[in-house]
């Protein structure tokens, strides 16, 4: 799984420059899709809660927009190996705006039980 | 807006198993799975899948950073994710603060997917914005 870290990369750009960086985004995830290397990918809102404590009785505001840590979006990778899992994050068209990409391998067996997760279309994605 | 309805559920958190009990672990992985068949018998789970807690950041001008990461030791470890659709933001958040292991200090964070980039969408605002402005 790639995920996309940093909402606040289109700062200091024109709005004409967004768009084309959004635009090499999109064309990224297009040709990777082709090429069978993405499975599933999406942006994120820039607004949501976090949950937390027992029952999750707190429900809190999250810092999902403009911040360097928030997750703009996720894709999940069919590849090889972390290597080739890396190789691809470097391609990400955010990077140079500070942009980074966390490069997570994805298990579809839970690790304590060994039982097969849910039956989903991406259970056999790896990364 | 959202597409399709959609919602991502990042769940984060040390590794909650450690230091349980055989006893508690096996009730807990009971009350684990009670959940997941009951979001799959609903229909409202599109995907779920844990993450190793191992992987690599990447960051600089062309990606040439390339960092070991995360920490398994660190709170803020995305341990997995739920993709669901429902009808609505509470509704994802209702699922959310069902996760069993949400007592054991474990974080969810709810997201609604995106119909297109959010600053693809921002940028084409501030343009028609300027454009009317000079209109």
């Amino acid at each position: 799984m790639l995920i996309f870290r940093g909402t606040d990369w289109h700062n200091g750009l024109s709005p004409e420059q967004m768009q084309q960086v959004a635009g090499q985004w999109m064309a990224w995830f297009k040709r990777l899709t082709a090429e069978g290397k993405v499975v599933a990918g999406n942006p994120l809102e820039r607004e949501g809660k976090i949950v937390s404590g027992k029952n999750g009785r707190v429900v809190a505001d999250g810092p999902f927009a403009e911040s360097k840590e928030a997750i703009g979006g996720y894709f999940l990778l069919n590849v090889a190996s972390l290597d080739e899992a890396v190789a691809i994050a470097q391609e990400c068209p955010g990077l140079p705006y500070g942009a980074r990409v966390e490069v997570r391998p994805v298990m579809d067996q839970c690790a304590l039980s060994g039982e097969a997760l849910p039956d989903n279309q991406l259970a056999e994605a790896t990364a | 807006m959202d597409a399709n309805n959609e919602y991502l559920l990042l769940f984060r958190g040390k590794e909650w198993w450690n230091g349980l009990s055989a006893e508690e672990l096996r009730t807990t992985m009971e009350q684990i799975k009670g959940w997941f068949d009951q979001l799959e018998a609903s229909g409202k789970l599109k995907a779920a899948q844990p993450l190793a807690r191992e992987g690599a950041v990447v960051s600089g001008r062309n990606g040439t950073i390339v960092a070991d990461g995360p920490f398994a030791e660190s709170k803020e470890v995305i341990g997995g994710y739920l993709l669901l659709q429902v009808d609505s933001l509470n509704e994802a958040i209702a699922i959310a603060r069902s996760c069993p292991t949400l007592k054991f200090d474990m974080q969810a964070e709810v997201r609604p997917i995106a119909g297109e980039c959010p600053s693809m969408a921002y940028a084409r605002q501030i343009i028609s914005e300027q454009q009317f402005a000079t209109a």
